[in-house]
């Protein structure tokens, strides 16, 4: 262990080093707490400058009722389901059977589609940008869900085949060899031996993937126009530009937009970490 | 003075009581070998005096020195590790020669120990090359040159040999007796091999449940097991043992009457204070104290039994034999069989029917805490 | 026939969805990006050959260097976030009560979306009031517009997308040090090793590989920076804080000029592959030196 493990027999040190992280918590959190702050003020407190004075009426909840009813966040909280939740599923199925293929099957080109996969990591958004907008619009599905979904799905699959194909290759081979001498087909090898195997790394690309997809900005901006199909994250910019002195409400917002990838991860954190970790250090 | 002392040490994990109040006195120059079962304390123990544990309570004191709150590179220690623990990027030379850098020697008294711990292990070959590239046997003798060159005032070593093959743990365990006898250091060896702890050690101790049951001469513990406990961990094949009960006890003769047999032995116990009849007690043989054939006048206890498996080692032969009603408690073998060991390439075969003997001189009895009531009369049982 | 030929063909079925749809989309619109940089295009009409024009063009821009350089302090400011994710792990890796709680809600940063670090920054920043200006404030200063100014704006955003880079490399040398040999460490307590030596002859170098992977995210980090720029200042003032990103971005978009845009996108891409062609060939390094 290391740092060295403070000894068990010393609780007062133990408990004034927990005491002094959670200082250093505190201060690193700051921004966020700002944020808190803000969103429980009544727009007079605004209005009256008293920005970090503790609320005298404790709004929040008001606040977050005006972000519904007042603005579009709630359309745009929907359009951001609509558009990652579709976009996960597929990338996860995709991602399974490529990544399965590439861990499994020796060909030629298999090194040279696994770094395609690789690279493509690694690509600028910026240098695709002009086609795949091009592309969309050519095609009409340019300021719809379907070009977010598409994108996101083609995109997200490079690093989730990554992953999954190192997940698969650390699969012990005599599972395989196992499967075949029993006569399996590929299909059933992926269905009856890979798949219950894969349930932690499923569940780790599930919630990476969701994070990435859910807090995207550049494709939003790009590939949508109208509020109709704008995700929460464009929709988070746009409202601040339209209610500059609100404050309290588009703190409110704020916190609206980013509750969900944070409850995620308390939910999944095991897996989210493990997600991150097994795809990098893998990779 | 004793080089190395601990006094009434106790740890604790959590709620877990590691080690109970263990108490060791090394002189120097002994090689000591501290042996259990899995989770005995016995590795806490060395990490304790290592300094890598912290203690919650009692002392460790080093060359006369109090160490109980020193920094592990402050005691004198050395340390070699199962796993051999090289550092993967430094060079065998630079691990080797790592410790009396941290103590800002200068570089030409390094590279001098180095290059003489080097020859004693013969490894001066090897001196460039990184630890992955080397052989488990070779990491080996890295680790211990690793000691070497801090000159120690104690080596402690943990297990390690148990992920070398068998071969080259014999080998290996030639060379550190050899090694301890030209270095003439103080050691404190750790391992769960009794065989390890008994060709080895000037002195055993014997670690169960994170006390000490025993500790001394390796054949004084064989012969005069303070308890069944050390009976039954020292000496390959296991010692077999046998329920029993006690009937009289008269003149410092006990009436023990065996489970299963209906037989009755006659063990002389001197003085063993209190015991009361229909107390439990134990019976031990040793494989090697079991005879075939027919009784004799010194005969305490014999039986018929089935030959269930051989084992034929060539200098010696191992039966495991089915007793009927008479039966051992957990042998060897897994089952109730009897184990008997011949010292010679006996032709048995499975399904054989024989006669066992055991002679009252080769008796062990043990009361109802464990605790050595009779042991058999040896020619060394004066240690 | 199928069963017959099942067992290649099955493969081939799973493989070819991912790989088009990848192959299309990524690695084709990439290809093509260069190639339109080789035209004047607004977007709608015809495109015309111009050859190297765009390019000739940008490297005589004033505001390609200004975004190269501002690319540069991405890169530098960046270079922090290792070290100090480093840093952040030591401090939490300790099994106290409470410790596991006090782990996951430092990595909040990294969940929230850029767009959230922008705004509330963008708050942060703001010099009436914001969190720096509390603070100014309470020593009797007035804060100064950070975000207004051109000689500071780039490297308050860049201070803001450290937040949720720190916790990154945070967890990722979490990892790193659940992985460490604590034999080897021992060793190393043995040996003498204390304080900064034990780290930087014991630990550090067991924790290469993870480092190298920090080191590698946080430069593609700071190269593909977009987000940050684009909510909190839209490049501004006068584009004193563009990068490549967001000035291709910009030509494209606002300008009408793809061709342009894509020229920009072409020699971002072109650094990338430097730096992508190095990481590879030392991670393939790193993991025959290990094997």
């Amino acid at each position: 262990m290391y740092p060295r493990p403070i000894p068990e027999e010393k609780p007062a040190l133990r408990g004034l080093y927990a005491g002094f992280v959670g200082l250093i918590l505190i201060l690193w959190l700051l921004p966020l707490f700002a944020v808190m702050l803000t969103a429980s003020k009544t727009a007079d407190e605004i209005m009256a400058g008293k920005y970090w004075t503790w609320p005298e009426h404790f709004n929040l909840v008001e606040n977050f009722q005006a972000v519904f009813q007042q603005t579009n966040m709630w359309g745009y909280f929907i359009n951001s389901l609509i558009i990652t939740l579709p976009s996960v599923l597929l990338v996860l199925i995709f991602s399974t059977l490529t990544g399965y293929v590439l861990a499994r099957y020796n060909f030629r080109g298999n090194a040279l589609l696994f770094s395609l996969f690789v690279g493509g990591n690694f690509l600028p958004a910026q240098i695709m940008m002009i086609p795949v907008r091009d592309l969309m619009v050519s095609v009409g599905l340019y300021d719809t869900y379907f070009a977010l979904i598409i994108f996101h799905v083609a995109f997200q699959t490079g690093f989730a085949t990554l992953f999954m194909r190192n997940f698969i290759a650390a699969l012990p081979d005599e599972l395989f060899q196992a499967a075949r001498a029993e006569g399996a087909s590929p299909w059933q090898t992926m269905r009856h031996v890979v798949i219950p195997l894969m349930r932690p790394a499923l569940a780790a690309l599930a919630i990476l993937i969701f994070t990435f997809v859910w807090n995207d900005y550049f494709w939003a901006i790009v590939l949508t126009q109208s509020d109709v199909v704008k995700p929460v994250t464009a929709g988070l910019n746009n409202l601040r530009g339209e209610w500059t002195s609100a404050w309290n409400i588009v703190a409110a917002a704020t916190l609206f937009v980013a509750v969900p990838p944070v409850l995620m991860f308390f939910l999944m954190q095991k897996h989210f970490i493990a997600g991150l970790t097994m795809g990098a250090v893998k990779g | 003075m004793s080089h190395v002392k601990l006094i009434d040490i106790d740890k604790h994990y959590g709620g877990y009581h590691a080690l109970r109040s263990i108490n060791l006195s090394v002189d120097k120059g002994e090689f000591i070998v501290m042996v259990g079962p899995s989770g005995c304390g016995k590795s806490t123990t060395l990490k304790t005096i290592a300094g890598l544990e912290s203690i919650s309570s009692g002392e460790i004191w080093i060359n006369g020195r109090n160490v109980t709150r020193e920094e592990p590179g402050d005691r004198g220690i050395a340390m070699v590790f199962q796993s051999y623990a090289l550092y993967p990027h430094m060079t065998v030379a630079e691990n080797m020669g790592f410790g009396l850098k941290m103590a800002k020697r200068p570089q030409t008294e390094i590279d001098a120990a180095v290059k003489r711990a080097a020859e004693i292990l013969r490894i001066s070959d090897q001196l460039d090359k990184r630890p992955k590239q080397l052989s488990g046997g070779q990491r080996q003798r890295v680790a211990i040159g690793r000691a070497i060159t801090r000159s120690p005032e104690v080596f402690l070593f943990d297990e390690p040999l148990s992920n070398l093959d068998a071969a080259l743990r014999t080998q290996m365990r030639v060379e550190l007796s050899t090694l301890h006898q030209q270095l003439g250091s103080t050691m404190i060896y750790v391992t769960h091999d009794q065989v390890e702890a008994m060709t080895m050690a000037s002195r055993i101790v014997v670690f169960n449940k994170g006390i000490i049951e025993q500790e001394g001469a390796p054949l004084n513990l064989y012969h005069n097991p303070a308890n069944q406990f050390v009976a039954g961990f020292l000496g390959a094949p296991r010692i077999n043992f046998i329920n029993a009960k006690l009937v009289s006890l008269r003149d410092g003769i006990a009436e023990v009457a065996l489970e299963g047999g209906g037989t009755t032995v006659h063990v002389p116990v001197g003085d063993v204070g209190d015991l009361k009849a229909e107390s439990h007690l134990t019976l031990g043989i040793r494989p090697e104290s079991l005879k075939i054939g027919p009784s004799t006048e010194d005969t305490a206890i014999s039986f018929d039994g089935k030959v269930g498996l051989v084992e034929q080692l060539g200098r010696e032969t191992i039966l495991y034999v089915d007793g009927g009603p008479l039966a051992t408690i957990g042998s060897e073998s897994g089952t109730r069989n009897f184990t008997v060991q011949l010292g010679n390439a006996a032709g048995f075969s499975s399904g054989e029917q024989i006669k066992l003997s055991a002679s009252t001189s080769s008796l062990y009895l043990f009361g109802p805490d464990g605790r050595t009531l009779s042991r058999p009369k040896s020619i060394i049982a004066s240690l | 026939m199928w069963k017959k030929h099942r067992n290649w063909l099955t493969p081939v079925l799973f493989i070819v969805p991912g790989c088009i749809l990848f192959g299309t989309i990524i690695i084709a619109s990439s290809v093509e990006s260069i190639w339109i940089s080789f035209f004047n295009w607004d977007g709608v009409g015809q495109k015309s050959w111009v050859g190297l024009a765009n390019y000739s063009e940008l490297f005589a821009d004033p505001q390609f260097y200004v975004s190269l350089k501002n690319n540069i302090i991405w890169l530098v400011m960046f270079m922090a976030a290792p070290p100090l994710g480093l840093a952040l792990a030591l401090l939490v890796n300790q099994q106290i009560a409470g410790m596991r709680i006090l782990k996951s809600l430092f990595f909040i940063p990294l969940v929230l979306a850029t767009v959230t670090v922008g705004v509330v920054f963008g708050w942060v920043y703001d010099p009436n009031y914001g969190l720096l200006a509390l603070i100014f404030n309470l020593f009797g200063a007035t804060a100064p517009a950070l975000l207004a100014d051109e000689h500071f704006v780039t490297f308050a955003v860049v201070a803001a997308a450290l937040w949720p880079q720190i916790a990154f490399c945070m967890v990722l040398f979490l990892a790193g040090l659940n992985n460490l040999s604590s034999d080897i460490i021992g060793a190393g307590r043995v040996d003498g090793a204390r304080g900064w030596n034990m780290l930087w002859h014991v630990v550090l170098p067991q924790l290469r590989q993870v480092g190298f992977i920090a080191l590698a995210v946080t430069v593609v980090g700071a190269l593909r920076s977009f987000d940050m720029i684009a909510v909190m200042t839209s490049g501004g003032p006068f584009g004193s804080s563009e990068v490549l990103a967001y000035q291709m971005y910009e030509q494209s978009i606002f300008s009408y000029r793809f061709g342009y845009g894509a020229a920009i996108a072409t020699i971002l891409f072109a650094i990338m592959i430097v730096f992508i062609t190095w990481y590879l060939r030392v991670m393939v390094r790193m993991e025959r030196e290990t094997r």
